[in-house]
């Protein structure tokens, strides 16, 4: 039995020496880039559809919009420049927006886009409305009355409502432009069965799109999680005179943690790894003279939301004392280990429009907290005591850590003491629809590039309702909406200014931190560019020869 | 009774055990807090839109008549769509149960051989520091938690190393295994190390256990402490029984005496061991396939379960249910095999 075993080991060893010894060389590296993530596609890849990050990413290097962000963007308006538009006009009362569009650009296929594609785009997914997708999530349904070809290189938008963040709107991946061929209509009528989804073994029949710089040409699931893709470039793609794509072919790996993530690119196993590594393991590769960390700015927010609906919170003083109590650095150096930055507004640091409004509270001010709990009858024997929830399934990022940091940094005011629950991202879900939870932690994503992405979603009294914090002010909808309206970047910056001062007075959300966006690769791995935008641009990345 | 009629009889058994199971999965998820249907939109607060969502995904329907329902699907061979994505349940388990099985499969043997040849071993030298040595490698590698294990092979054989892969299933760079094509005809099993066989890919079979190498030396380590501590207490009793000294008296040779005679003898609750445990890696071991992003069966449970995927969380637990029912009967036809006095 020990000779039959030794004979095995023997055989399988020759076998692999033998392998090593005579495998043939794999692809030549400059023409392949290996990148590994965490995320996955959620649903699918068409844009009538798809609402989460990742099958965002992969929409970016399939598709094209009429505009797009500069690599290196800060959310500003400047930044917007053409793609599948060359120029725009938009009306005085801001509610006709025309675009020309480039000629000679073409699909994968050959076939010649114009401005019927255009409007195709938005009437379906208007049209399909699927609950699921960001088009109903945004509300273009809302924004847009109409799309028009007015000739075959000019399509114009006829908005229901002034809507200046509209070009940033237009940049977003919801507004990338399908290929009617392959995101057809199946019935008289757009419907919900109309959505392209992904298809075993067929990766062109699961992209609905073909004006980007790539194309997919492979995309594997198992068990409903992607399990690897890979793209190539598209030979027509309309800035490749400018060597766009700059690597030829993209497999992107995923792998199920951070943990085994990180390890993978640590051995080299991939080129680069982005979304998402722990802080821990981040500030180890810093240390790694084989890899580059690339820093930018993150859009991510997360914020603590106050239930209006009932005692405490329905009290004014008792919100702003919860928000004068808070202590960002202890939250940004303990649980993201620097990895963030303090936040004290609900528009990002790096967006038009943002001020530190929430620093009028104080960080912490436990002076304010004592005094302002005090005229209710809160004290270090009678103390606020109320529940703080947190999601404990992965949703957001060490959301435990988190919770325990804020409620030492509440109690450590001496007037309050907080007890922490948590609930997986289901039942935290139906919590928050049931309005059961009297402070609890969530986070946002950027829809479009705009401060209205970060403000009228939280505090207007429509836009706002998913929070379900039942804040509802008539003067903070009034100047929401104006900004919305005005094209004035000079006026929108003075109305969001004053809408930042008049959420710290009714404080019904304490942002708390934004993070920061990180990437990880080979050294030789150059084109990295994360700004504020959350775009990561395969077709800029490439390896140095 | 007749082989032939304990099988059938066994096959009809597995029945009323999967309706049972059904039955309380379909209950038990459905009291879970979470609503499904939330988990669609982050922000639309619509009620008919949420309503309308409900009818699409079959719950605004009594709790009986889902039930129903879901039983007449399953009899018509149709498990159901995902309530997360809509997609089909059966092609979603079916995707990731050849990973799972692979998986299980070369564990199984690294776990059975390990802890066979190390339990015999330790039997033959009882209380000597051979036996000793084994039980505390058997205790250690038990003890250890399996993603810590993981993760010291991963960064030991991967990261320093750089003897294999971390993590993932196939080199990327590669094309997946194809499995056999004769004309037209084509034949997969999704087992990648049988799939390179067919296919005739030396290449390929040897990248596909080159990254099962760590995941399955992981678990089969963890599982081969059990199989030691069987195996040696078995064997140590049944080398001391007198049909085994007669053997030796009569002049067998010490090793046809130990694995021909003793471990034949010895081997029945080892079987048992190896029945319940390679039932329960067809379930999917979540741990080792987070720790090496294994595509397998567990981590989609687990992923299901957090989008309240009630649909899918009943297919796998079907299926995982059937795996057990077909793994409990081969171990009782072994069992008849191994010990002929058994009569089933």
């Amino acid at each position: 039995m020990v000779l039959i075993g030794i004979i095995i080991v023997i055989l399988v060893m020759a076998g692999v020496v033998g392998y090593y010894l005579t495998m043939p060389t794999g692809p030549a590296v400059k023409d392949t880039l290996v990148m590994g993530t965490t995320d996955s596609v959620e649903s699918c890849l068409d844009p009538a559809r798809a609402y989460d990050y990742f099958g965002f990413e992969i929409t970016q290097s399939l598709g094209s919009a009429l505009v797009d962000y500069r690599p290196g963007a800060t959310g500003s308006i400047d930044d917007i420049v053409p793609a599948l538009a060359t120029n725009w006009t938009v009306s005085s009362d801001g509610l006709v927006w025309t675009f020309s569009l480039r000629h000679g650009v073409m699909y994968d296929d050959g076939t010649e886009f114009n401005a019927t594609h255009v409007k195709y785009t938005f009437d379906r997914g208007i049209g399909i409305e699927d609950p699921d997708g960001a088009f109903v999530g945004v509300g273009y349904g809302d924004i847009i009355q109409s799309v028009t070809v007015v000739d075959k290189y000019t399509v114009r938008f006829n908005l229901k409502i002034p809507f200046a963040a509209f070009l940033s709107l237009m940049a977003f991946q919801a507004s990338f432009i399908v290929d009617p061929k392959y995101a057809p209509m199946h019935g008289t009528s757009w419907n919900i069965s109309d959505v392209v989804v992904y298809t075993e073994g067929n990766a062109r029949a699961s992209n609905p799109m073909g004006l980007g710089p790539y194309t997919l040409k492979n995309w594997t699931r198992t068990a409903g999680k992607d399990y690897q893709m890979r793209l190539e470039a598209n030979p027509n793609y309309w800035n490749a005179s400018a060597g766009l794509p700059k690597t030829k072919n993209l497999i992107i790996k995923f792998y199920a943690d951070s943990t085994v993530l990180a390890l993978a690119i640590q051995a080299q196993e991939i080129d680069v790894a982005f979304r998402q590594l722990g802080p821990t393991d981040i500030n180890n590769m810093k240390t790694n003279a084989n890899l580059h960390v690339w820093e930018g700015t993150g859009a991510f927010i997360q914020y603590l939301c106050l239930q209006e609906k009932y005692a405490p919170f329905n009290e004014t003083k008792i919100r702003q004392a919860i928000g004068a109590a808070i202590n960002r650095s202890t939250l940004v150096n303990t649980v993201f280990l620097g990895q963030a930055q303090k936040l004290y507004s609900m528009i990002p640091i790096g967006m038009g429009g943002h001020t530190d409004a929430f620093l009028n509270l104080g960080d912490p001010n436990y002076t304010r907290t004592t005094e302002l709990l005090a005229e209710f009858g809160y004290n270090t024997t009678n103390k606020l005591t109320f529940t703080l929830w947190y999601e404990t399934s992965g949703h957001y990022p060490q959301s435990a850590q988190q919770a325990q940091v804020l409620k030492s940094s509440l109690e450590a005011s001496g007037v309050i003491t907080v007890d922490l629950q948590g609930a997986d991202w289901p039942a935290y879900r139906g919590k928050r629809q049931n309005e059961e939870m009297p402070a609890y932690i969530l986070g946002w994503y950027p829809d479009y590039i705009d401060p209205d992405d970060y403000i009228y979603p939280f505090v207007h009294s429509s836009g706002g309702s998913w929070i379900h914090h039942n804040y509802d002010n008539p003067q903070m909808d009034q100047l929401i909406e104006w900004a919305r309206g005005n094209t004035s970047a000079t006026a929108r910056n003075s109305l969001y200014s004053q809408i930042q001062n008049l959420m710290v007075t009714d404080a019904p959300i304490i942002p708390l931190y934004q993070g920061a966006a990180y990437a990880v690769t080979k050294l030789k791995v150059k084109g990295v560019y994360l700004d504020i935008t959350q775009v990561w641009r395969h077709w800029l990345v490439y390896v140095e020869q | 009774m007749t082989l032939r009629s304990y099988v059938i009889s066994r096959i009809l058994l597995t029945i009323p055990m999967i309706l049972i199971l059904l039955t309380m999965v379909f209950l038990v998820i459905r009291v879970l807090p979470g609503d499904p249907v939330l988990l669609h939109f982050e922000k639309n607060v619509d009620p008919d839109v949420i309503q309308a969502m409900r009818v699409r995904l079959g719950l605004d329907k009594p709790l009986w008549i889902q039930y129903f329902d879901y039983l007449f699907g399953l009899f018509r061979g149709d498990m159901g769509e995902s309530m997360q994505d809509y997609s089909s349940i059966g092609q979603q388990i079916f995707s990731a149960f050849p990973a799972t099985l692979e998986l299980a499969i070369f564990s199984m043997i690294i776990a059975t051989a390990l802890g066979v040849v190390l339990g015999v071993q330790a039997s033959k030298a009882y209380n000597r520091p051979q036996d000793h040595v084994i039980r505390i490698f058997g205790i250690v590698t038990y003890a250890l938690p399996v993603f810590f294990l993981g993760m010291i092979l991963q960064m030991s054989l991967g990261l320093g190393l750089h003897l294999l892969p971390v993590g993932q299933r196939f080199n990327p760079a590669m094309q997946t295994p194809v499995g056999l094509s004769i004309g037209s005809l084509h034949f997969s099993s999704g087992l990648y190390t049988i799939d390179s066989v067919l296919e005739g890919n030396m290449y390929k079979l040897v990248e596909s256990l080159r990254y099962l190498c760590l995941p399955s030396l992981t678990l089969g380590l963890v599982l081969s402490g059990v199989f030691i501590r069987l195996t040696r207490s078995n064997m140590f009793e049944t080398l001391r029984l007198d049909f085994v000294t007669a053997a030796r008296a009569r002049g067998l040779k010490e090793n046809k005496v130990t694995y021909s005679y003793a471990l034949r003898n010895a081997f029945l609750p080892v079987l048992t061991m190896m029945g319940l445990q390679f039932a329960a890696l067809l379930g999917g071991a979540i741990l080792t396939e987070t720790t090496f992003s294994w595509p397998g069966l567990g981590r989609y449970i687990v992923d299901r379960i957090n989008f309240r995927d009630y649909t899918a969380i009943q297919g796998a637990i079907i299926v995982f249910g059937i795996f057990v029912s077909v793994v409990s009967l081969v171990v009782d036809l072994l069992y008849a095999y191994l010990d002929p006095r058994i009569r089933l």
